[in-house]
């Protein structure tokens, strides 16, 4: 290992991972330990990782797999489970925009994969998360031809409830809620493509069957049940609230008492 | 399946049995209160014979409104154990570290625990007093004779307590579970949620405590 970042030495913190390492979905996966000397503060979690993986490259080591893509808090890739909680220690924060700061020399970091059988391990910290793209296919989107963009004011959407809206379609489907879930639930994510597109005119005209298509296909995919610990809520990197929850369970019922059944075109329009 | 067979066998349909199934058991618990009150009221007794005799004067009616009870119960029971293992099945490789974060409470995460004993005391509750032979005879005697007893005493208050930890968390559950979830009322319904659980819990638990230390004083009337 060297002091190749060449920053001031006394920042310099001596750091224990204790990373998940898993070679494949059907192998037994185990912690290992890793020691780095010379983290710097100002890095984020993750090119803390990318200092560990060069030096295990360099050794001729198997680098540690993880997931990342924006690095900027907004695609939703990077997923990794820091000392029990999902995207680590800071509120409303992804992991990749979790910096070294936040911890001291000397300290020992125990990081996991998202553990759900619906998302089974890829390697290491990796995993699969195409359940949630199996969900969006089953109804998480507008099926009627939508046309070209408006003018601005053609439809007028109160603002309350574009804010509302507004707020569930923050979630960038990271899958921190089921990894945070005591159950492995999906409900809050769900709820969040529901809610999101019931609440706009666009999506409205499909609520009945969205709300039972992607309940159903959640149900398919082997989640949890919800039993409202709201632990989603509090891990959610974008604070995307239970009230979602609550309004998914409105339209499911809602659903469940007063949707047709049609003859129209196949799931997914 | 069937279209409600269906929406029950989803994951919301059962969230919201279970929701309306325990909200149903507490309105069953509320008046199960009210009418166990009487015994204090009245420490002759006459008032809670009054009551239970008022109570078989329904006939048939209350054989049907106790298998509707008990129904409640079943469904409330089998979808907890359902929920549970399916729950447990969502995780098979658990995490090595499990840290929460704030939402989940000591009530929510022992709901499985705080409700199997709930159920294990029902059992010996029923056999205790409803299916006791004297029970009919002077249901005000077999119970004050029978929670002078320490031991049984001491079951009631327990299982009285535990009921007040499930709904600390169960009661806020059941609206949120049948869609109540409104900013303008979610500080009102958390509060009502804990004072809900508390006065049942110290309800309850206030008549076998009253029978034991009037047992210990001598003579309660
Ligand atoms: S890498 Fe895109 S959100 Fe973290």
């Amino acid at each position: 290992m060297s002091a190749a970042a060449g920053h001031d030495a006394a920042d310099s913190m001596r750091i224990t991972l204790k990373v998940w390492r898993q070679e494949g979905p059907d192998r037994r996966g185990r912690m290992e330990t890793y020691r780095l000397a010379d983290v710097s503060p100002d890095m984020s979690f993750l090119e803390m990782l990318d200092v560990l993986n060069e030096r295990l490259i360099a050794e001729g080591d198997d680098p540690v797999a993880f997931d990342h893509d924006c690095r900027e808090g907004i695609c939703g890739a990077c997923s990794l489970v820091i000392d029990g909680q999902a995207h680590g220690p800071e509120a409303l924060t992804t992991v990749c925009q979790l910096h070294m700061r936040r911890y001291s020399d000397g300290d020992t970091i125990h990081v996991e994969p998202w553990r759900a059988n619906a998302f089974p391990v890829v390697k290491d910290l990796v995993v699969d998360r195409s359940a949630f793209d199996r969900i969006m296919a089953a109804g998480g989107f507008v099926a009627t031809h939508a046309g070209a963009a408006q003018d601005a004011n053609a439809i007028l959407v109160p603002k309350p409830e574009a804010d509302r809206a507004m707020d569930a379609a923050a979630c960038i489907g990271c899958g921190a809620c089921v990894a945070a879930c005591p159950n492995a639930s999906a409900m809050l994510f769900v709820a969040a493509k529901v809610a999101h597109l019931a609440q706009l005119p666009q999506g409205a005209p499909e609520r009945e069957r969205r709300a039972l298509s992607m309940v159903h296909a959640m149900d398919a995919e082997g989640f949890g049940n919800c039993t409202n610990h709201f632990e989603c809520m509090a891990a959610c990197p974008k604070g995307i609230s239970v009230e979602n929850i609550a309004r998914m369970n409105r339209e499911f019922l809602r659903a469940a008492l007063f949707e047709r059944p049609t003859a129209t075109a196949a799931e997914g329009g | 399946m069937s279209r409600i067979g269906n929406a029950l066998a989803s994951s919301v349909g059962k969230k919201i049995v279970m929701g309306l199934t325990g909200f149903l058991l507490v309105g069953f618990l509320v008046e199960h209160l009210h009418g166990n009150l009487k015994l204090i009221e009245d420490p002759s007794g006459r008032a809670f014979n009054e009551y239970v005799a008022f109570l078989q004067g329904f006939g048939p009616l209350l054989l049907v409104a106790e298998l509707g009870l008990a129904l409640l119960f079943l469904a409330h029971v089998y979808l907890a154990f359902r929920l549970t293992l399916e729950n447990l099945q969502a995780r098979r490789s658990g995490y090595v570290v499990r840290a929460r974060r704030g939402g989940s409470t000591t009530g929510s995460l022992t709901m499985f625990y705080s409700g199997a004993l709930i159920l294990a005391y029902l059992v010996k509750h029923l056999l205790d007093f409803r299916f006791d032979a004297r029970f009919f005879a002077d249901p005000a005697a077999l119970v004050k004779q029978t929670l002078a007893q320490p031991g049984h005493a001491l079951a009631y208050v327990g299982a009285a307590l535990v009921i007040g930890v499930h709904l600390s968390h169960g009661f806020r559950s059941a609206f949120q579970s049948l869609g109540v979830n409104h900013p303008g009322w979610n500080p009102l319904l958390a509060k009502l949620g804990m004072v809900v659980a508390f006065l049942l819990a110290t309800g309850f638990a206030a008549i076998p405590l009253y029978f034991m230390l009037s047992a210990s004083e001598g003579n309660p009337s």
